[in-house]
């Protein structure tokens, strides 16, 4: 079932109250998802989808996901972090997911953004 | 000999006595010649001449004349008629002659056109013909590369596949740390 307007204006409502500092606060998502089961709103599962898009994706612009083949250096995560926070002029932290099919090298996810130096994507190249 | 003749002579012969009247006179008298029928002869003849001038003769010439002038008339349409049979027979000549140079005209020209379509025609087709050939070669070029490509993307992608497996298998830990490091400091400066 799609969502109307208002319960449109309500998901970006919950998702504001969500925030503190600017950022995506644990304890204010768990006050407004004890709101919803309290008060039952109008289409309570459209309205938990929509407020999870918003909050996956601005959890999405504030975390950085850096896929790699290899051991990473404990240093290289923070570089990383210091370097996207200057680029997108925001707090980015960085988590590190290992991916063998990388071969060798980094891939970062920020947001719909990718950057990526490794081994798989120089040879995806070659073979186009 | 015959009585006349006898009376003839006789007469003569008297007159040759006398003098010459007398002797006219007396052949006259001989054969019983009388003036006076003489003259009523002469009127008698003179009203049967006029009555048969007038209703014979005079009738008759008309009737000639009209009938020669009916007859001139005729040989003047006749000739008339022969010069105009003769000019039409020109005209119609010179009218047949004009059909056929105009016939002769009409055939060269439809000659001439004839061969005109025809070598429009052949070239149309030998265009066509060689339009066809070139979209022929033309795809057979594109196929062609189309398949140097496809072998071409394969043959990479089997190096490529190939590759990554080797180096899946060859490289060591401390390659990979490496090229981590340097990823960092790439991903770093951007």
């Amino acid at each position: 079932m799609a969502a109307d307007k208002k319960t449109k204006v309500l998901a970006r409502q919950l998702f504001k109250l969500s925030l503190a500092d600017g950022q995506v606060s644990a304890e204010k998502v768990s006050g407004v998802l004890g709101w919803v089961d309290k008060h039952e709103p109008r289409q309570p599962l459209a309205l938990l989808k929509l407020y999870q898009n918003l909050i996956a994706t601005e959890l999405s612009r504030l975390n950085a996901v850096v896929t790699h083949a290899g051991p990473l250096a404990a240093t290289a995560l923070g570089q990383i972090e210091q370097a996207l926070t200057k680029k997108y002029q925001r707090r980015i932290t960085a988590t590190a997911r290992p991916d063998a099919k990388l071969l060798a090298g980094l891939r970062v996810h920020i947001g719909d953004d990718v950057y990526e130096s490794s081994a798989s994507s120089q040879l995806a190249a070659l073979s186009v | 000999m015959s009585p006349i003749l006898l009376a003839t002579v006789e007469a003569a012969t008297n007159a040759a006595q006398a003098g010459p009247l007398e002797g006219l006179q007396q052949t006259f008298e001989h054969f019983g010649v009388e003036p006076k029928f003489i003259l009523l002869q002469v009127i008698s003849f003179l009203i049967l001449f006029g009555v048969l001038y007038k209703f014979g003769v005079k009738p008759t010439l008309a009737t000639m004349e009209e009938r020669n002038a009916k007859i001139a008339s005729g040989l003047k349409n006749a000739e008339e008629t022969q010069t105009r049979l003769a000019a039409a027979a020109q005209e119609s000549a010179q009218i047949v002659r004009n059909a056929q140079i105009e016939a002769q005209k009409s055939i060269d020209e439809a000659r001439k056109a004839a061969k005109e379509f025809a070598d429009k025609q052949q070239a149309e087709a030998v265009a066509r013909a060689a339009d066809t050939l070139a979209k022929a070669q033309q795809a057979i070029e594109l196929e062609h590369r189309k398949m140097l490509d496809q072998a071409r993307s394969e043959i990479a992608r089997l190096v490529v596949k190939t590759t990554e497996q080797v180096l899946a298998k060859k490289l060591t830990e401390a390659d990979r740390a490496a090229y981590n490091e340097a990823a960092t400091k790439e991903l770093s400066a951007l």
